[in-house]
């Protein structure tokens, strides 16, 4: 069973229990958080004018959506006028739809497909497939979930919920010859042999885009495994999916923001392939596509410009934040349902999917605040967060008791008088279920007791402790 | 309505109805990037010969030096006979490398399947990055970039540029090829538990054959 159909029929808190449960997905969480959340330190050391960078970042991003419109034409016409084909999907259907209708124009058999978020949210792998097109993907841990018939997990490493014993597992039976060994290097050159005839073959190579370049209407992609431009180069047709939040003004704009991503990403200072993709084939260019479309897909972002959620355009899907939540690193990145998981998913699966059914999400964060430090375009997500949760509440989308419990405190904290009286009669009546200094279990708290005890109140109220001090202090000369 | 002209207007609906004119916009974009050296890396030399060499060398790229162009074939026989590769390779039809003396070389201008090692120019390196610069053409097949193992690659000395922003200018100076691809070492991947691996699906070997200017 796949991790999207999984979220269909689970509650968010059966997934947790499920993941927290699981101890092979918390040692292959922490393998590869821990090494990106250390890369990610040095390389901000070294590089002192970091803060700026990402002001200016921040900067560079916010410009582009103030003038969203004016870039998209731009970059419209200088693709059009380089040879490529624009079009322009309002939701993941129409998408869909758009590149299926390429793919059975073209009566293409085989699609190669280089790792795209986007192409996920659309739900292009499923679409593919009920079109009756062989689908290959080509970036390693791409490849991993597809052979396991599952969805990303980080939205940088798709496969970092897989220790490399079970990545043995799927190699043996997958590849002709298998894998000699289960050490990743014999893997990585088993995958290498396995997919080189699949690269060559493609009918159709599809790739997203970490950049759409306005003035000359370029995409961008980047990798370090170099399957993207093994992926957009020899094949009849290239296909781009795009958010249409990815547009910068200059090739120069498009470089500045790539020096916060590689970094916040993986810890390099850039991927070792970094291409700018413009129009098919030249006339007498060596190889290349004779075609190039380009989707340039909304999908509910220009709904986040018009609402509290516009801050989160800026960002630019470096996987940050969730290498640095205390939440995703316990549970990883199927328990939270949705495509993009972590703080950034966080915020953009209600957006995607309706808050009615994520609203679990936004309420699964401690607000400590690490993944607005780390975000490298400045994006205050615990803010937003809490604008879900507000709009959670306007919408009365919580259960029944939690609005009542919450209505009887509100009812309470208005009226101080009626509140130090029941915090005086609370701290005495819960002392009565301690033990020692402890209290292990107690009615209504069973969501914390279950893991921690609770200390013993002393028996005063705060409010009766301050007033008994300040009078003492009164009573000294 | 098309789905254009429903995005365009819901963009639109949500941006303020006062909109400055292109050129405003235009030189607002342009006055983001002033001052690029206040967010943008030191070079960890003083030249940019040696901030290049060492910036590549950190990322696993290797390093000859060579006195000028005549002596590429010899440090590409050196380089195969190192890793005890046939002394054999494809060679990009680029007129500053077939214009070369290749006796004892086997080489071709397509890559067999069984084929090693290919040989191109870049157009500029990058001493911010240890990056290189290829440009798609007529003379310059993509994949010859990506199908080898080996990688060697060739690069004058003077086309070393400081940093991103440079080779952006320059870019921005010509028509745009289909390609244009900076390489920063050689193919890799994290994706099994983190762990690095070279020759994910491109070169796990990235050589560069540096060459002193001239003048």
């Amino acid at each position: 069973m796949s991790a999207p159909e999984a979220s269909v029929q689970v509650s968010f808190k059966n997934r947790a229990k499920t993941a927290l449960a699981d101890r092979t997905l918390k040692i292959a969480i922490d393998r590869t958080t821990g090494t990106a959340e250390a890369k990610r330190a040095v390389a901000v050391a070294a590089f002192p004018e970091f803060q700026d960078a990402r002001a200016r970042g921040r900067a560079i991003k916010d410009h582009v959506i103030a003038h969203l419109d004016h870039y998209l034409e731009q970059f419209e016409r200088n693709a059009t006028a380089s040879g490529a084909k624009v079009h322009w999907a309002s939701d993941d259907a129409e998408a869909r739809a758009i590149i299926t209708r390429i793919c059975l124009d073209a009566k293409a058999k085989l699609v190669t497909r280089s790792k795209s978020m986007l192409g996920e949210e659309i739900g292009l792998p499923h679409a593919l497939a009920d079109a009756g097109i062989e689908r290959v993907e080509t970036d390693l841990a791409e490849h991993i979930i597809q052979l396991a018939g599952e969805a990303p997990s980080h939205i940088v490493w798709p496969a970092m919920h897989r220790t490399r014993e079970q990545v043995a597992e799927l190699f043996k039976i997958a590849h002709h010859p298998p894998p000699a060994a289960d050490d990743p290097a014999t893997m990585v050159q088993s995958a290498r042999r396995e997919l080189r005839a699949k690269f060559l073959g493609a009918d159709i190579g599809i790739s997203g885009s970490n950049f759409l370049v306005a003035d000359t209407g370029a995409t961008c992609t980047v990798t370090n495994e170099g399957n993207a431009e093994l992926t957009t180069t020899p094949p009849r047709i290239h296909i781009v999916t795009a958010g249409i939040e990815k547009i910068v003004p200059t090739t120069a704009h498009a470089l500045s923001l790539l020096r916060l991503l590689v970094r916040s990403a993986t810890g390099g200072e850039l991927t070792q392939y970094t291409t700018f993709h413009c129009g098919p084939k030249r006339p007498g260019d060596a190889d290349g596509p004779e075609e190039m479309h380009i989707v340039l897909v909304d999908n509910g972002r220009t709904r986040m410009l018009a609402n509290e959620f516009r801050e989160m355009l800026r960002c630019i899907r470096c996987g940050a934040c969730m290498n640095h939540c205390v939440v995703y690193r316990q549970i990883g990145g199927h328990a939270y349902g949705g495509t993009y998981p972590g703080p950034m998913g966080s915020v953009l699966t209600p957006v995607l999917n309706g808050l009615a059914g994520s609203r679990d999400l936004p309420n699964a964060c401690t607000m400590n605040g690490r993944c607005a430090e780390v975000c490298p375009v400045e994006i205050p997500i615990p803010t937003l967060l809490r604008a879900w949760r507000i709009r959670s509440w306007r919408e009365r989308l919580e259960p029944g008791s939690l609005r009542a419990g919450i209505g009887i405190w509100a009812v309470l904290a208005r009226r101080p008088g009626l509140y130090r009286l029941a915090s005086r009669i609370g701290v005495r009546a819960i002392r009565l279920f301690g033990k020692g200094g402890w209290i292990a279990r107690l009615p209504l708290a069973g969501g914390w007791t279950a893991h921690r005890d609770l200390p013993r109140p002393t028996g005063r109220t705060f409010m009766d402790q301050y007033r008994a001090q300040q009078a003492d202090k009164g009573d000294r000369p | 309505m098309t789905a254009r002209d429903r995005i365009l207007s819901a963009i639109r609906a949500a941006l303020p109805q006062e909109r400055p004119a292109p050129d405003a916009i235009a030189a607002e974009a342009k006055a983001l990037l002033a001052d690029p050296d206040t967010s943008r890396p030191r070079l960890v030399a003083e030249g940019l010969v040696d901030a290049f060499i060492l910036k590549a060398e950190a990322i696993g790229t290797t390093i000859d030096r060579v006195g000028g162009m005549e002596a590429v074939p010899d440090a590409v026989r050196r380089y195969l006979s190192g890793y005890g590769l046939s002394l054999s390779l494809a060679v990009e039809p680029t007129p500053a490398l077939t214009a070369l003396d290749w006796t004892g070389l086997d080489t071709g201008t397509t890559l067999a399947p069984d084929q090693p090692a290919a040989l191109g120019k870049a157009l500029w390196g990058i001493a911010e990055s240890g990056s290189m610069i290829v440009h798609s053409g007529a003379d310059t097949p993509i994949l010859l970039s990506f199908l080898p193992l080996h990688h060697i690659v060739v690069l004058q000395e003077s086309d070393i540029l400081s940093h991103l922003e440079d080779y952006a200018a320059q870019l921005a100076e010509r028509p745009h090829p289909r390609n244009a691809i900076l390489i920063t070492g050689p193919s890799g991947t994290t994706d099994i538990e983190g762990s690095y691996v070279r020759g994910a699906h491109g070169p796990g070997f990235l050589h560069v054959i540096l060459v002193a200017s001239t003048d």
